[in-house]
């Protein structure tokens, strides 16, 4: 499923930077602007998720609760030790990386349904710790503030910098913060995919008694990529603190992780470009819901549980079924016409 | 001493809601070999369903019950031959998670269903009995009495039909061996369609003893679902005197925490004592020796 | 004479790799046929071909004159007994309860009582053990349940996969000793085995299977007597 080559994959690549840098140019609208900046960090988000399901094969329902750690330990840093965002940002997402890590440690051993309750119970305890947080850690003023924020979450904790600089265009600078590092998670999650781990990662999904004969090492390889995902997504978990300059539990919500994973699904688990897929056709289809506002979450869960019975790989596998059928039939076509020659 | 008795009260009573939940999930996940995460929206629709028949049209409460459960079976039906038929069909190597994630489609779909039919805030379930009775030293609500008789009851009944009916035990013959079964003119098909129907219909029953104790609202049956998972994995899943079992002890700790420390820890405890077991024992306490660990 | 089970050009096999190619036979009513031949040449294959377990690539499967439909569980339905390799019995159930298993389709109850009764008979042990989980038996108990299920499905053919596996030479003894009476009672019985002596005196007929094509058929002394066919096939 996997084996685009590499100038298609480059050739995709290109394309998507032109229009990423025509973008800003073309849209005036803040609004527009914002939910591309929020399309793209759902799209980062996704596409480790996709890395950690859909290549490595674990069902971890985490990747929010790690977004969640990238973007509250940035806002930490910055609250507490009144860091600068930038300064703050690596070291968040390597606790981000440590934290799925520790995940990873209690329940890699374990496979599919077990992994994915541990997970999924990991994000519901983190939600619920922080929502019920009332103890004062610090007075700020008049205002307690707790260790973990409360369910109020933390803001004004500092920000990039970027509307002192471009004043009211700060929107694009943000924009191009954003897109640089999806760009850097994209070829990241390129380079894995083509190098040894990824086709560790075929060997275990595709047939893991082949794998273990070939000496690959499953727990390792696989806490390898928790922890290598975890850090690409806490660090667009702290992009996006300091992009939105708040951070709350509300992210946390099973609404959020769902979206995150109708993303994969749809898009296509396991195949490079699903996510970015996925992320333009679930945002597309969530702005045209806005105009039925109050049946938006009840239609995102029609489309997940649809997709997965009638878009078994994706939509990026239905194209490539429709292309494969295409070009058996220009083939066969082109067969015919030489015969009539 | 009287908190003590009281905590033993409450623990007991979570304790037998908790054992129906995970019975439900337990009985899918043995003979399919998968995941409902609709459970909980199930669960929901039981209350709202019973809510809606008694205060809404109103019914007499037994027909309230039964409406319950009906729609229970109903759901659980639906969602075994809109959705799990079909992706066991896929024939595909992750159909767990497969199953997994459209399940929670159909949940989330679900839940936000009865959010728009009933609307969010909190509603007082009509079933409620005030009043308690003295047990020696124990004060027992006749609320928290009439949710364990009728918890036990139904437990009482999904045992017998599983251990006494030609259909129960076509149902532990296709969760113990689906090609034996199969060889012996068990349609797997139509086992898969009644066990969910009937998880569907312990569900009803569930949501609807769930909202006589606490208030019907959309996510219900969301938390006690996650509990329910966790008292599974901790028996060993599959394994539904072990879920009974767990989720009476895990229920009690839980009650003891939440008094000793705040009711902020219970879920907490539960997952490090969920933690603990799987490094411990990966099949869980009472699971079969198979391990599913590769 | 008419042919219980008519095979014609079967094909079949699992992802990518055909294992029968090209079987055909037939078994009339009241023979004990055996289908000998090295591990993993498609014996087992051929029995769960046959039932509906592995599909149908190819070829024809007649029971009784009639088509056999692809639906494992309507081959019980026509009279197919299957008792298939490694047992594959209900380890958390009882021997009682595994038994009735195999009447599962049988809503008679006189006919269940008189099959039980047969069964306990034929294999008073499964009487002693009856309320005993079956996780908890012997191999050569595990086997009798096996087999004493199969016989609870009453049906008009038994096939029985490899009955002798992984048991100890006594027990193999006493397991045969079962399927020798069997068969002078009239059964129609497909027996898969790997060894052909241990079936001289049993088979009405041998069948010989090479790389899931038959090479060979006819009485078993006939093989016995061919050393070439042993060497060649068999190891002996």
């Amino acid at each position: 499923m996997t084996k685009t080559s590499g100038r298609t994959d480059l050739l995709i690549a290109l394309v998507l930077i032109v229009v990423a840098i025509a973008i800003p140019f073309q849209i005036d609208s803040r609004y527009v602007l914002g939910q591309i900046v929020l399309a793209l960090f759902y799209a980062c988000i996704a596409s480790q998720w996709n890395l950690v399901f859909g290549f490595a094969g674990i069902f971890s329902l985490a990747p929010v609760a790690i977004f969640a750690v990238g973007g509250y330990a940035t806002a930490m840093l910055c609250f507490f030790l009144g860091w600068s965002v930038w300064a703050a940002l690596l070291p968040a997402a390597l606790v981000a990386a440590v934290f799925s890590v520790l995940i990873g440690l209690a329940c890699l051993r374990l496979t599919g349904v077990y992994v994915a309750l541990l997970t999924l119970a990991v994000t519901q305890v983190m939600y619920l710790l922080i929502v019920t947080d009332t103890e004062c850690f610090v007075q700020v003023g008049s205002v307690c503030r707790q260790l973990t924020g409360g369910p109020g979450g933390f803001s004004r904790f500092g920000d990039f910098g970027t509307r002192q600089l471009l004043k009211g265009d700060w929107m694009i600078g943000n924009y191009a913060i954003v897109c640089t590092l999806f760009v850097v998670i994209m070829v990241v999650t390129w380079v894995i995919l083509k190098g040894p781990m990824g086709h560790a990662f075929r060997a275990i999904r595709d047939n893991p008694g082949y794998a273990v004969a070939r000496g690959i090492n499953r727990f390792r390889v696989q806490l390898l990529v928790f922890g290598l995902s975890a850090f690409l997504t806490g660090l667009a978990g702290g992009v996006y603190a300091a992009h939105f300059q708040v951070i709350g539990p509300t992210i946390l919500q099973l609404p959020q992780l769902m979206f995150i994973i109708a993303i994969v699904v749809i898009g296509g688990t396991g195949t490079f470009w699903g996510p970015l897929v996925g992320t333009l056709v679930l945002m597309g289809a969530d702005e045209l819901m806005r105009e039925v506002g109050e049946f938006r979450t009840l239609g995102l869960g029609l489309i997940i549980a649809a997709s997965i019975v009638l878009l078994p790989n994706g939509l990026v596998g239905r194209f490539r079924d429709l292309m494969r059928y295409a070009g058996r039939n220009r083939s066969a076509g082109l067969k015919t016409s030489k015969d009539i020659q | 001493m009287n908190t003590f008795y009281a905590v033993l009260v409450s623990g007991l009573t979570v304790g037998a809601l908790y054992a129906i939940a995970s019975i439900g999930l337990s009985l899918v996940w043995g003979a399919l070999g998968v995941l409902n995460m609709a459970h909980g929206a199930m669960l929901t629709l039981g209350g709202y369903v019973a809510y809606g028949v008694i205060t809404g049209l109103g019914l007499p409460v037994p027909l309230g019950i039964f409406a319950s459960v009906a729609f229970g079976a109903l759901a659980g039906g639906l969602i075994y031959v809109l959705i799990v038929r079909n992706v066991l069909r896929q024939a595909k190597a992750d159909f767990e998670a497969n199953v997994m994630i459209a399940t929670v489609g159909a949940a989330i779909a679900l839940e936000n269903g009865i959010l728009l039919v009933f609307g969010g805030q909190p509603l007082r379930q009509p079933v409620t009995v005030s009043g308690s009775f003295e047990l020696g030293p124990l004060i027992v609500p006749w609320q928290n009495f009439i949710i364990m008789v009728a918890a036990v009851l139904a437990m009482a009944v999904i045992a017998s039909l599983l251990n006494y009916t030609r259909m129960g035990r076509a149902i532990r013959a296709t969760a113990q061996n689906r090609d034996a079964a199969r060889l012996m003119g068990v349609a797997a098909d139509r086992v898969y369609l009644i066990v969910l129907m009937l998880s569907g219909a312990v569900a009803g029953i569930c949501g609807l003893l769930l909202s006589a104790m606490v208030q019907l609202s959309p996510s219900l049956g969301n938390d006690p679902m996650l509990k329910a998972f966790i008292m599974c994995v901790v028996a060993g899943l599959g394994s539904l005197p072990g879920a009974v079992l767990v989720s009476f002890g895990l229920a009690l700790l839980e009650a003891w925490v939440q008094y000793q420390f705040g009711a902020r820890w219970g879920f907490p405890l539960l997952l490090c004592a969920v933690v603990v077991v799987l490094i411990w024992r990966p099949s869980g306490l009472l699971g079969k020796t198979e391990v599913r660990r590769m | 004479m008419s042919a219980v089970l008519e095979l014609e050009d079967v094909r079949s096999g699992y992802e990518g790799v055909e294992v029968l190619r090209g079987v055909s036979f037939s078994i009339e009513a009241g023979e004990l046929v055996t289908v000998v031949g090295p591990n993993g040449h498609g014996k087992s294959t051929l029995l769960r071909t046959i039932s509906g377990l592995v599909p149908l690539r190819g070829g024809e499967i007649r029971f009784e004159g009639r088509a056999l439909d692809r639906h494992v569980h309507h081959t019980a339905a026509r009279g197919l007994a299957h008792v298939p390799q490694g047992d594959m019995l209900f380890p958390q159930m009882s021997v009682h309860e595994n038994l009735l298993m195999g009447a599962f389709l049988c809503s008679d109850s006189t006919e269940l009582a008189r099959r039980m009764d047969e069964v306990l008979t034929l294999l008073p042990k499964l009487a002693e053990r009856r309320n005993q989980q079956v996780s908890t038996l012997s191999g050569g108990e595990r086997r009798m349940v096996g087999i004493g299920r199969g016989l609870m499905m009453g049906g008009r053919l038994m096939m029985i996969d490899e009955p002798s596996l992984g048991l100890a030479p006594i027990v193999i003894e006493q397991i045969y000793e079962v399927i020798a009476q069997l068969g002078k009672s009239g059964r129609t019985i497909l027996l898969i085995e790997e060894n052909p002596a241990r079936v001289a005196d049993l088979a009405d007929r041998l069948f010989l299977l090479d790389n899931g094509e038959f090479i060979w058929s006819g009485p078993p002394a006939e093989l016995l007597a061919s050393d070439e066919l042993i060497s060649a096939y068999l190891g002996g």
